[in-house]
């Protein structure tokens, strides 16, 4: 399983009157593709922090004091505002808590979901261009150098190739897309036309027939109107001739012209449906034999023809020279990886025992980094982010060292001042009602182990690449180049017109489950339910086809019936779209159905991590037992298990377990010494003395232990 | 079933709440009919939207109710007259199409009674509050007649004479009912000390007394788990969870009889909301309450009630002892609701089959006019003859 996003020691601070509040510490979780993963705690646990830490949308008053979030060879939280823009509602989208304030008010529901797809088109068109334009580089320089310089040219001039019937392609591309765009834009008139029309709704009927017949002209094109042309050209002039037939005030739409919009809706959803020629196949056909007759051939033969006559003369070759690039890109990258971690052993030493200094360590830490960043195989499509985030994540690691020096005695002389202060105060009797703000100093070792370990995990990153160096497949490597190459290819003509950003925002809309999303599209937030309006807002959050959803609270503000309409449907959009999700939730109930992976959180720590049949069937953390205890099922008769107080005050976040003084089965080292991870299974952890080998046995509340035979008793043994 | 001996405390009779916006009247609540005996917590469930928060008000006189009844201790204390109305206007368009002879004095006799029950209704609508402290008025003098006839220079007596017989002209009916609201929130005043939320019924009532509000304030704050010292802060200084406390006690310093709780705990964390569940169970025992509890979220509520009733878009459409409504769920609305209820259980939730329930679907009233009908004791079901014929049937009757 390939993982997406990696988040790893993440700690999120808020700077407060009181202190600095520490909302998350030190977290660390993998967020599988296509998985599901539920963040599960309490209000004031940290979970949305986390979720807002990934989009970078945390508030102005909080320090990131540590950790990575590792995505598609970017840490989140080191890239700049603009880069964290083409990530954001992009790749990573968020569904939040209350629909009524994730809207607008008073924009159409239309309007809210096409926003993003016109916002965002230009820049995605610009990014697809370089990003193809960069891959194409690579595979020359990388070719030629693997070839020799006697086939240098030869190289020069496949390339070329390649990128000019590309262009050819995409043009042709461009023209046909526009032109069925138009297409798409009648159907939906004509429907919308047809619709009203059934419901003798009042009609602009010579208006929309005259826009109809213009249109209908610019659908003309090579590819799409194949064989088509002389139907359009009847039915514009049918078109015509209804509407000259129309008398000025028509009370109800003349049955000619309902005809005829009924006839142009049926042709043109046969030429839209009609299979989409390949047009990157076809562009270097038509390159290389700019006289051929293409309309002598219905569009499957083109296909077929045009992919025989690309693989003989051209593809292949291409393929062979692109292998071996991909090859000779990857076998120096492995020399240079073999090279490169004796030095990073030797740069690891010197951080290791000697006096670490700003300038001389960020120069250590800069010639290191270029190291490192000569090793990375760029032609890799998947990016290798531990390699790509190494120098920030070593230059974050030294400034927290340097800051630290010398912030620290600050903190201590700061402290001192003002407990004197204090003592002197109470010495003389005064009543003090303020308290000493708690001091915050970092530990030099500790900090001094982060750096360390910037080299330890790419050493151990890089020494498990070299042992996976001899399974590598390069033919299904440079396949998958092409592939990319053609989608960015793609992306790059990709024109989202408003009407095309219609059809995809209806089709979302049918697609989470809005009845009637043609008359849907014109209305405002306030005209639609709770749940509706959390549809729009999935909707919305889909629109952009992201990676990851975030989902903050989904259902929360929703009925039990809404609630699992809403749940079967994140969860359909998931297998349907491969779609990885971060749900966040305080409702354990909703999880089973939803999870893969459960994550319960306390007090800004993850406290128990497993399978959702591992928090079940067999919680060991007393918080989940608590939570689990804590909410009645259908069959729960006897008094329920209270937790009793309050989350604990995270500007003063407790020594030990910060869940011991809620906790009746806290032992005493609970409350001293935070409780490391104990694995249970090898996927399944909890953060608890109680799973020491040394700590008394303890049973789990018998509710739970009740339930849990209740259930595998339902489930007749299968768990 | 030991229940059903048990007095009635509350009874509603064909409940109507409509609201009117603009020419469209909005039938929030439509015939909805319970009883609640004392002692037991009545749950009401359905979707956002299918009245049972406007049932809940109404029964509390925050609306005056459009049509129906409701008694309270066997006192009419709403009444809506649109029934009555209705039942006049068919009558007199009848007798102007030409009726006559038995037929007129029939409609003429039965316009006559609607308007006396119209007279009656208002009047109960309007006087139930002021009977009702007249009886505790004359139950104090009688009860301070004779103890001053002993001894009629005892300035004490006196003094406390005259503050009984205060309370108890300001007493009304309606504070036998109090009510718990959903955001715990927005319902505190926040420009008042905990004291004084808590302390207001009492004031109003007439008590002057400091020292006797003080003790009750002490008392009923530690009944709901929270200390003297909580007395004096304001609403803002408190965790959600102890905020819905104080409302619990604001409503239970009165001694109410009956207690509605309108989601007194969806807008609390899941720990804090096991609190408040065990808080209220306890202040039941205790203080014997009765409990009509709105909420939406299902297992809550089947844990906690002895009897649920089931609405939808303002009807009721299925009303029975707790365990049997989950046994034998007969309208489809209602398996519907129950077949979403989310379980803390992959294992069933992975094979759960949800029922999608569709109004115009499911029934055909087209012909046969659906009422809401005893199909098992103590199991009623909105449906009409066909269909209840399918449920006996189904179940074996």
């Amino acid at each position: 399983m390939d993982t997406i996003l990696d988040v790893r020691n993440l700690t999120v601070s808020f700077r407060t009157s009181g202190g600095t509040l520490k909302a998350v510490r030190d977290i660390s979780f993998e967020l599988e593709r296509g998985k599901t993963l539920a963040i599960v705690g309490e209000s004031g646990s940290g979970k949305s922090v986390t979720s807002k830490a990934i989009l970078g949308i945390l508030a102005g008053n909080s320090i990131i004091e540590g950790g990575e979030i590792l995505y598609d060879g970017k840490d989140l939280l080191k890239i700049s505002e603009e880069e964290m823009c083409t990530i954001r509602g992009n790749r990573i989208s968020m569904i939040f808590q209350d629909p009524l304030s994730s809207l607008n008010p008073i924009v159409k529901i239309g309007r809210q979901i096409t926003e993003a797809m016109l916002l965002k088109d230009r820049g995605n068109r610009q990014s697809a261009k370089k990003e193809f334009n960069r891959v194409l580089a690579l595979i020359r320089e990388n070719s030629s150098a693997a070839l020799g310089a006697e086939s240098s040219a030869k190289v020069q001039q496949l390339v070329k190739t390649f990128n000019d019937f590309n262009v050819e392609g995409t043009k042709m591309e461009t023209a046909y897309n526009e032109a069925r765009a138009v297409a798409e834009t009648l159907i939906s008139s004509a429907e919308d036309f047809l619709f009203l029309a059934s419901k003798n709704q009042k009609l602009d009927i010579k208006g929309t027939l005259q826009t109809m017949g213009k249109k209908l002209g610019s659908v003309k094109n090579e590819f799409l109107t194949w064989g088509y042309d002389e139907q359009i050209t009847a039915l514009s002039r049918e078109l015509f001739t209804a509407r000259g037939k129309t008398p000025g005030k028509a009370s109800e739409v003349p049955t000619p012209v309902v005809d005829a919009v009924r006839k142009m809706d049926e042709l043109l959803r046969s030429i839209c449906s009609a299979p989409k020629p390949d047009f990157f196949r076809i562009g270097y056909y038509k390159l290389k034999n700019p006289d051929a007759d293409l309309h002598s051939m219905s569009i499957e033969q083109l296909n077929e023809e045009a992919l025989a006559f690309l693989d003989s003369s051209f593809m292949l070759d291409f393929l062979e020279m692109e292998q071996r690039g991909a090859e000779y890109s990857f076998r120096t990258a492995l020399e240079r990886k073999k090279a490169v971690i004796s030095e990073l052993g030797a740069a690891r030493e010197t951080f290791r025992n000697g006096e670490i200094r700003r300038g001389s360590a960020k120069k250590a830490a800069a010639a290191a980094a270029d190291l490192v960043e000569k090793s990375i195989d760029r032609m890799e499509i998947i990016k290798d982010s531990q390699a790509y985030t190494f120098r920030t994540a070593l230059n974050d690691a030294i400034d927290r060292y340097c800051d630290a020096v010398k912030k620290n005695p600050k903190e201590e002389a700061r402290f001192e001042r003002q407990s004197r202060k204090r003592e002197r105060l109470i010495a003389r009797g005064k009543t003090v009602d303020w308290k000493v703000v708690p001091k915050v100093v970092y530990d030099l070792d500790d900090l001094r182990e982060n750096i360390i370990s910037c080299f330890d995990r790419l050493i151990a990153h890089y020494e498990e690449y070299i042992a996976a160096a001899d399974s590598v497949d390069f033919r299904e490597r440079s396949v998958g180049i092409i592939d990319y190459l053609k989608e960015k290819a793609s992306q790059m003509v990709y024109r989202v017109t408003r009407a095309m950003a219609k059809e995809k925002a209806i089709e979302l809309m049918e697609e989470v489950g809005i009845p009637e999303p043609r008359i849907r599209y014109n209305q405002y937030p306030f005209e639609f339910s709770g749940g509706m309006r959390q549809r729009i807002v999935i909707a919305i959050a889909l629109a952009a086809n992201p990676d990851i959803l975030i989902c903050d609270e989904p259902t929360t503000a929703l009925d039990v019936t809404i609630q699992a309409q809403i749940l079967e449907l994140i969860n359909s959009l998931k297998a349907q779209r491969n779609l990885s999700v971060i749900f966040i939730t305080h409702d354990l109930g909703v999880v089973a159905n939803m999870a893969d992976d459960i994550a319960v959180m306390y007090a800004g720590k993850i406290i128990e991590y497993g399978t959702a049949d591992d928090i079940f069937y067999d919680p060991r953390h007393p918080y989940t037992w608590a939570l689990l205890s804590s909410m009645p099922d259908l069959d729960t008769k006897e008094k329920l298990e209270a937790i009793p107080g309050t989350p604990p005050n995270m500007i003063y976040p407790p020594e030990g377990d910060a869940f011991a003084p809620r906790n009746k089965y806290a032992l005493q080292i609970d409350f001293e010494q935070q409780p490391p991870p104990f694995r249970v299974s090898p996927t399944h952890w909890a953060a608890t003395w109680l799973l020491h080998p040394d700590a008394p046995h303890v049973d789990p509340p018998k509710i739970i232990v009740d339930r849990i035979e209740r259930m595998t008793k339902k489930a007749g043994g299968e768990i | 079933m030991s229940a059903s001996d048990k007095e009635i405390l509350l009874r509603v009779e064909n409940l109507c709440q409509y609201f009117k916006s603009g020419s469209y009247e909005n039938k929030a609540v439509d015939n909805v009919s319970f009883d609640i005996r004392k002692g037991e917590v009545f749950g009401l469930v359905g979707e956002s939207g299918c009245g049972k928060t406007t049932t809940g008000r109404s029964i509390i006189k925050i609306y005056d109710i459009t049509s129906g009844s409701i008694y309270f201790k066997g006192q009419r204390i709403c009444a809506g007259t649109r029934s009555y109305r209705d039942a006049i206007k068919a009558a007199r368009k009848e007798l102007r199409s030409g009726a006559d002879g038995e037929r007129r004095k029939e409609l003429e006799a039965s316009i006559s009674a609607n308007r006396e029950e119209i007279r009656k209704a208002k009047y109960d609508h309007k006087n139930a509050d002021r009977l009702y402290a007249e009886k505790q008025v004359a139950l104090v003098k009688e009860k301070y007649a004779k103890l001053l006839a002993e001894s009629p220079n005892d300035a004490e007596l006196k003094r406390r004479y005259k503050d009984e017989l205060r309370v108890a002209k300001n007493t009304k009916l309606i504070t036998q009912i109090q009510m718990i609201f959903q955001d715990p929130i927005a319902s505190l005043d926040p420009r008042m000390t905990v004291r004084e939320i808590i302390s207001e019924g009492l004031v109003i009532n007439g008590i002057r007394d400091r020292e006797y509000i003080d003790e009750k304030v002490y008392e009923i704050l530690k009944m709901v788990g929270l200390v003297r010292e909580h007395a004096g802060r304001y609403p803002h200084e408190f965790s959600g969870g102890q905020r819905q406390r104080i409302g619990i006690a604001r409503s239970v310093i009165m001694h109410p009889d009956l207690l509605i709780a309108d989601e007194p705990i969806s807008a609390l964390d899941v720990s804090i909301q096991a609190q408040v569940i065990n808080l209220m169970n306890e202040l039941r025992d205790q203080l014997g309450l009765t409990i009509l509890f709105i909420a939406h979220d299902l297992s809550v509520v089947k844990y906690f009630s002895d009897r649920i009733g089931v609405m939808y878009y303002g009807n009721m459409v299925e009303m029975a002892d707790s365990d049997e409504l989950f046994a034998h769920p007969m309208h489809p609305y209602t398996r519907s609701l129950l077949s979403a209820i989310p379980l803390p259980d992959p294992h069933s939730e992975k094979r759960r089959v949800r029922i999608t329930y569709n109004a115009l679907a499911a029934h055909d009233y087209s012909t046969d006019k659906p009422s809401f009908r005893e199909i098992i004791p103590g199991h009623f079901v909105h449906c009409n003859d066909a269909e209840e014929a399918a449920y006996r049937e189904e179940f074996g009757l």
